[in-house]
């Protein structure tokens, strides 16, 4: 605020005429240079230690290939000039928004990682959905009166399950619904097919669920001890209403913080289910290229990536501002 | 998602003074949860320093005509795979394993997070700057590929896990200290101490790390449980520890094959890390409710 009050040409006045125009979008401009430097970061950072892994001429050329060949390779590619020459070509052409060709197909890089993006934010919404629609009402359950003895057997349950990882019950759902009862395909993706959906999100819900229930019902508990609804008690407000009406929606704001941490990381490629299932997301893609050194395309990715998380995470902090009415007279 | 779930725990801590653990302290608090996490904590910890003479079988030596053989028959008490290799002594290795890799892994984070975090609190301006957007870059980028790029260079192993891990998940220490330091240092015991000319790095250490000592307790144990998902998730994918080590992960992985032969593949180890990642679990809020009753304060 205070640079742009100085670089404005007249008086205070148009100072503060300035200000007033640009002020609202000052957070957006704010955020946005954050998320240029990260992206600055992740792909130079990225650039360096991929050509420290290994040499893109060779995984063009292959194995057998002739000193001849890889020479030509290298010229035709650029990669006889200088580390720093080719990390500033890289740099320029990222800028126009090209990310080169993928070593492997030679298909453009962001490309391929565009083709692969929905299949992961489809399995990520399914089981972010599903998550949500178990969590809330079991952890409002388990929240409302947490010493009962029931609510304190479910809750050991749920602790247990947070404890398996998201690809040991990926296996385990495999052995139970693909193997034993054979109702739904093992591994594989199909648009069309509904089935081929169920098992990845199911187990990447099965994965969220647990630590979004406990988050629920540990806040809903303790939003029952809090004042206002003992002044709400007291005011004759049935129990189910001083859940509903006044506890739950203060559990939820602790509840989106985590859900927004947990939407970055599925967006970020759930690497490991999606491998199990051969489902081709980008966290399969990432293991892919990477393996097979393909740079441009790991580059894409992290780019993407960067990008996704960026967004879910600005997006959590903006509905925040939203949901909380106490942020929302702060921050003005 | 441990993130998450840990900074909550550690925010309801505080900084808490006094003693972290009394036997008066946790005579006062103990519950079913302790004492389970208590037993299962000794087990594991008896199983992973003894382990050599619990073993019943050579872990790598299989015996082919016994392939397969279900649990409790023939001496296998948690049955053989498909070399007729044991699956409770490669279970002990593995478990052995996956605590030296969590182990050291967890001392590098706590070691890095908590310096970078002191650091940033106590010194404001470009370097606070500089830690935070480090941070911030480090959680949106894909740190696996940085994994599978050392594991090319230079091939799985122990010490490429383990720095991998150790280097680049301490974020969560990282947080959770400089949150605690930076409220912490405006107290009046450490001013107190600043203006009686106590140096930098002495507040630092000497006035402000005790006041976290309680959360990085917490921290450890939650983060302990998510290092261990971590490698054994690492080994699946063929990215942790070298082919033929016996670790969870590795076991997991073999057993896909077999699913419908000898389902006790798959039980065994994923029963290990689920016990594992829940015994580390209820040990960190053990923890988090013995430091929350706390001792006298010193602002009480």
């Amino acid at each position: 605020m205070s640079s742009t009050a100085e670089t404005a040409p007249a008086g205070p006045q148009a100072a503060g005429r300035w200000d007033s125009l640009i002020g609202p979008f000052v957070p957006v401009l704010h955020q946005l240079t954050r998320l240029a430097v990260l992206l600055f970061m992740v792909t130079t950072l990225l650039f360096f230690m991929l050509r420290l892994a290994g040499d893109p001429a060779l995984v063009l050329a292959g194995n057998d290939a002739t000193p001849e060949q890889l020479e030509a390779i290298r010229a035709q590619y650029g990669l006889d000039k200088p580390l720093i020459v080719q990390y500033f070509n890289y740099m320029g052409n990222l800028i126009q928004g090209d990310f080169g060709k993928s070593l492997a197909s030679g298909e453009r890089a962001m490309g391929k990682v565009l083709t692969m993006l929905p299949a992961t934010l489809l399995i990520a919404g399914l089981a972010m959905a599903a998550s949500i629609c178990i969590a809330i009402p079991l952890g409002a359950w388990l929240g409302f009166k947490p010493e009962r003895f029931d609510r304190r057997g479910v809750s050991g349950i749920i602790f247990v399950f947070q404890g398996v990882p998201g690809f040991v019950s990926a296996l385990i759902f495999i052995q139970v619904f693909a193997v034993n009862l054979r109702w739904l395909p093992s591994l594989g993706m199909d648009y069309g097919n509904v089935k081929t959906w169920i098992l990845p999100s199911a187990s990447l819900a099965w994965f969220l669920m647990p630590s979004l229930t406990r988050v629920v019902a540990a806040n809903t508990a303790e939003a029952m001890r809090e004042d206002y609804i003992r002044t709400a008690r007291a005011g004759g407000a049935p129990g189910y209403s001083l859940l509903w009406r006044h506890a739950l929606p203060n559990a939820l704001l602790g509840a989106a913080a985590l859900i927004g941490t947990q939407f970055a990381f599925l967006v970020g490629g759930a690497v490991i289910t999606e491998t199990i299932f051969a489902w081709p997301g980008i966290g399969w893609l990432l293991i892919e290229s990477t393996q097979t050194l393909d740079f441009p395309v790991v580059q894409a990715l992290a780019f993407c990536i960067a990008i996704l998380v960026f967004t879910v995470n600005a997006v959590t902090d903006l509905s925040f501002q939203y949901l909380d009415p106490r942020l929302r007279t702060k921050g003005n | 998602m441990t993130e998450v779930k840990i900074s909550r725990t550690a925010g309801l801590l505080g900084g808490s003074e006094g003693r972290t653990f009394s036997w008066d302290k946790i005579r006062q608090v103990a519950n079913v949860e302790i004492v389970i996490a208590g037993t299962l904590f000794t087990i594991i910890a008896v199983i992973a320093i003894f382990g050599q003479f619990l073993q019943t079988h050579d872990p790598m030596q299989g015996d082919l005509l016994k392939r397969f053989t279900p649990p409790g028959q023939e001496g296998y008490f948690m049955g053989s795979d498909h070399l007729g290799r044991d699956l409770w002594s490669r279970m002990v290795d593995g478990l052995q394993w996956s605590m030296a890799c969590a182990m050291t892994a967890n001392v590098l984070n706590l070691l890095i997070g908590s310096t970078l975090g002191l650091l940033a609190a106590e010194k404001p301006g470009w370097l606070r700057i500089i830690v935070n957007q480090f941070v911030y870059t480090l959680q949106s980028f894909p740190g696996l590929v940085i994994l599978i790029c050392v594991v090319v260079v230079v091939g799985q192993g122990f010490i490429t896990l383990v720095l991998t891990l150790g280097l680049l998940s301490w974020v969560v220490y990282m947080r959770v200290v400089y949150a605690e330091a930076s409220s912490l240092s405006q107290r009046e015991y450490v001013q107190a101490a600043r203006l009686a000319g106590v140096s930098r790095w002495a507040i630092m250490f000497g006035h402000v790390l005790p006041g976290v000592r309680a959360s990085l307790f917490v921290i450890f144990a939650f983060h302990f449980a998510g290092l261990l998902i971590a490698e054994s998730a690492l080994s699946f994918l063929g990215l942790g520890a070298p082919l033929g080590v016996p670790t969870w992960g590795n076991m997991l992985a073999e057993s896909r094959q077999y699913m419908i032969r000898a389902p006790w593949m798959l039980v065994v180890p994923a029963g290990a890390i689920v016990t594992a990642v829940v015994t580390m679990n209820l040990v960190g809020d053990g923890i988090a409710s013995l430091a929350r009753k706390k001792g006298p304060s010193i602002d009480a």
